[in-house]
């Protein structure tokens, strides 16, 4: 009986951890797709988001079927707490996994993205949502702590961009379209990057039962 | 053990205090009823005697000497005469009372009676008075109920208190009793002298702590050899259990893996990687399949061969059999198979992308394509990320766990890409003289050319012939060097280095003439056992680089001296120099530095390519030092004779 019970809250963790694999996939091919323009990456994105999803549906119920039939304390209740706050912000980075490369199918061929830090703030929510998925699978309370803290490097990097896309239609007004594509892009990306953090603090909680300010 | 011997301590003395007090009582009882009794007798013997003298009336005055004794005078037909504590004739008649019966015929009787409410008790002494009356006495007693339940309240208490007493008393008992046996060191059974009874158990204890610690020797033995086998291979092993925690690891897992090991206790395999490629083996290994795929970790590629192992319940189901029959044929060539397969699936414009995160995505360009590394998943090629139910919540995976071999195999991989590239260049190599060739000739043989052009087509022919030539003659010789000396090349001999260096500089009198470079050569004779035809061609292409890539009125330096058993030969130009990052991979065929820059100089991109391979024959080493701007300086070692 209990040991059913350990081998089940395992079996969550796994599907946690498929289930980050999941998105840092379909994000990291979302961004490819857009800064290679490859339709291919782009359509992985999407199909991925299906997987996601299912994936939400199957982590939620089986948490519900824990709480009811095991009625779990403690350390044990905070992970499976933990467990279906977590899936729903894994399951809006797939949504804004999908956003971007449905938008960035209609720039491709577009010369603007290189021209402003969307490749580095990519780079920074991509890592922001490894290092969580990371601090998660390793149990890491330092690192969850450090992705807490990193978030304010893409906020940045998001007035960055805001900047410069402004730059770029006050000086060819043509580019407008690409650009705000762009900034809904950095948007996204931000966005990410929050849910990344939400990932953090909820394996913070998780870990140490603190939660964070 | 502690509350059982208390509770029975406690029991034992409760029980004993309400015994005894009980038994006292019926005693006391009994002895204070016996005198009573005796002074009863006594008394009416008195009575008998003063009213044998002075007459029965005297009774009636005697009676008031003690108010506990009531006296009464029967007459012989059992008609109360006188009674101490009722006035006669009330009473009826005494005739068949058992007392009056007993003195009638014996001269005095006695009996004992309780009252009708059975609190009291009252013993009858009757005897006959020689006036043939007969005087009954009579004294009463509390009855041994009520007597008791006279004492009941005060002998509760002593008795609560002496239960207290006993707890307090037994709870001592029982802690000294049992301290001992808390005490007992458990490391050193046998020298417990505390109780006796407890050496048979203690000495089976030992027995069993002795057995126990051989199969704990036994197991930590077998399991250090499994850890010195597996730690020293090569290849990665992880054993993983169904739910996919690592069982077992061996070092070069984890070093391949580039796996952090400050995690928690068992590890999640998927703690170790979690790219796609990595999460479909898992699944589908699990699932009951066995499967394989190389992951690009770090720079290296790790080809990881998976294996389902069933429990000893469970043989493989059927039809998994058949599926993983079916997935280990497909992909029996291996790491062949799955390296072509990972570049397969991309257009070309992604083809460098060899699968560093996204090998045989099927959703490339090539969709539809065979699934790559992705060998065995379980998924339809169409729906590669469909999560597997059967093996992922709810369900319980097919196979009781996994055995996971993990093959560096960079190597493998980097040739592989190099043999490519090779094959790719030397096309496009031989293609490109092949190609004017044909152009001018097509153009003579249409009669499109003028009279006085036709030479100098010829010219170009001719020199784009001998392009291809020297180019066919390159790859021939690398091929050659390639084999190594068994037949290709003529026997080793005694060279003297310097003698040949200078043989081959004059060859190039002309061509360093015309571009103003200054050839000089320094040192003095060397001689080394080596194939003439390789040191030759060695030094050429070192002295022919020198010159092709050196500036205009430039120099070429060639010094050849002895240094630590080695002949060691350098060659120091003027020239463009080699960056940095390119000084690796000159030695590749057919690489040229720059391409822009260089591809004014002919060349075929073989000759640091040959050298290099000259020197490996001869187990020599290479070296280059360039600036990257002003000059190359390359020394080539070759082991003396003996040394």
């Amino acid at each position: 009986m209990r040991d059913s019970y350990v081998r089940q809250l395992r079996q969550l963790h796994t599907e946690l951890i498929r289930m980050g694999a999941y998105c840092e996939e379909s994000i990291d091919c979302a961004v490819r797709g857009l800064l290679c323009d490859d339709a291919g990456l782009r359509g992985k994105a999407l199909d991925l988001e299906d997987a996601i999803n299912l994936k939400q549906r199957e982590i939620e119920a089986f948490c519900v079927r824990l709480l009811l039939r095991e009625q779990p304390v403690a350390r044990d209740l905070r992970q499976i707490t933990t467990a279906q706050k977590m899936i729903i912000d894994m399951e809006r980075i797939g949504d804004q996994a999908t956003d971007i490369a449905e938008i960035s199918a209609f720039m491709a061929g577009s010369s603007v993205k290189s021209d402003i830090h969307i490749a580095d703030m990519a780079a920074s929510a991509i890592k922001m949502l490894t290092d969580s998925v990371d601090s998660f699978v390793h149990e890491d309370l330092e690192k969850a702590r450090q992705v807490v803290a990193s978030d304010d490097i893409v906020d940045a990097l998001f007035s960055t961009i805001k900047g410069e896309l402004i730059e770029i239609i006050m000086g060819d007004a043509t580019k407008g379209s690409d650009c705000l594509d762009l900034l809904m892009i950095a948007k996204y990306l931000e966005r990410i990057g929050d849910h990344a953090e939400n990932i953090a603090e909820s394996v913070v909680y998780w870990i140490s039962g603190d939660a964070v300010q | 053990m502690k509350r059982r011997i208390l509770l029975f301590s406690c029991l034992l003395a409760t029980i004993s205090i309400i015994l005894t007090g009980v038994l006292f009582q019926l005693a006391a009882f009994h002895s204070y009823f016996e005198k009573t009794r005796q002074e009863t007798v006594t008394e009416a013997g008195l009575i008998r005697a003063a009213a044998n003298i002075s007459g029965d009336s005297c009774v009636a005055a005697l009676d008031k000497a003690d108010p506990d004794l009531r006296i009464t005078l029967i007459s012989p037909d059992g008609e109360v005469i006188y009674d101490s504590d009722i006035s006669y004739g009330r009473l009826d008649s005494h005739a068949g009372r058992p007392e009056f019966v007993g003195a009638l015929e014996n001269g005095a009787g006695e009996s004992t009676r309780l009252s009708s409410t059975f609190g009291e008790r009252t013993y009858y002494y009757a005897v006959l008075l020689d006036s043939g009356n007969v005087l009954r006495a009579a004294r009463t007693v509390d009855s041994v109920f009520s007597s008791f339940f006279q004492i009941l309240v005060l002998g509760a208490l002593i008795a609560a208190i002496m239960t207290i007493a006993a707890i307090i008393v037994g709870a001592r008992v029982t802690k000294s009793i049992v301290r001992p046996i808390n005490q007992l060191d458990l490391d050193d059974l046998e020298n417990n002298a505390v109780y006796e009874e407890l050496s048979p158990l203690l000495h089976r204890m030992k027995q069993q702590n002795d057995i126990i610690a051989g199969q704990m020797a036994e197991i930590k033995q077998k399991q250090q050899e499994f850890a010195a086998i597996t730690d020293n291979m090569r290849e990665g092993l992880l054993v993983l259990d169904r739910d996919a925690y690592v069982l077992s690891s061996n070092k070069s897992a984890l070093r391949l893996l580039d796996a952090r090991t400050d995690g928690p206790m068992r590890m999640n395999a998927l703690a170790f990687n979690r790219s796609q490629d990595f999460l479909s083996v898992v699944e589908a290994v699990l699932g009951g399949a066995p499967a394989e795929a190389t992951l690009h970790i770090n720079g290296k590629y790790i080809q990881i061969i998976a294996n389902p192992v069933w429990g000893p319940e469970g043989a493989p189901p059927a039809g998994g059999m058949g599926a993983a029959a079916g997935v280990g044929g497909t992909h029996s060539p291996g790491g062949k198979a799955s390296a072509e397969g990972a570049s397969a699936p991309h257009g070309p414009g992604a083809a460098a992308d060899t699968g560093a995160t996204d090998p045989g995505a099927p959703h490339g360009p090539g969709a539809g394509a065979p699934h790559g590394p992705d060998a065995g998943a379980p998924h339809s090629p169409g729906a590669p990320h469909a999560p597997d139910a059967a093996a992922g919540l709810g369900g319980t995976g097919a196979a009781a766990g996994a055995l996971l071999m993990l093959l560096d195999v960079t190597e493998r991989e980097d040739r592989e890409k190099l043999r490519r590239e090779f094959t790719a260049n030397v096309s496009h190599e031989l293609k490109t003289p092949l190609t004017s060739i044909s152009g001018y000739a097509e153009i003579i043989s249409e009669g499109l050319a003028k009279q006085e052009d036709i030479p100098r087509f010829a010219q170009n022919i001719f020199s784009e012939s001998q392009r291809l030539i020297t180019l066919i003659g390159d790859i021939m010789l690398l091929s050659k060097l390639d084999e190594g000396e068994k037949d290709s090349f003529p026997a080793r001999e005694d060279i003297d280095i310097f003698a040949l260096a200078e043989e081959v500089a004059q060859r190039f009198h002309g061509a360093a003439a015309k571009k103003g470079v200054k050839i000089s050569l320094a040192g003095s004779s060397t001689a080394i056992y080596a194939v003439r035809q390789a040191i030759d061609e060695m030094i050429f292409n070192l002295i022919d680089n020198a010159i092709k890539y050196n500036r205009e009125g430039g120099s070429a330096a060639i010094i050849v001296r002895e240094a630590d058993g080695m002949a060691v030969l350098s060659v120091a130009d003027t020239g463009i120099g080699i960056p940095a990052h390119e000084q690796d991979r000159v030695f590749e065929r057919f690489y040229r530095v720059e391409k822009s820059r260089s591809h004014s100089v002919e060349g075929t991109g073989l000759g640091l390519s040959i050298v290099k391979h000259a020197v490996m024959l001869h187990r020599g080493a290479i070296d280059i030092k360039s600036d990257g701007s002003s000059g190359t300086i390359i020394t080539v070692s070759i082991p003396l004779p003996g040394a």
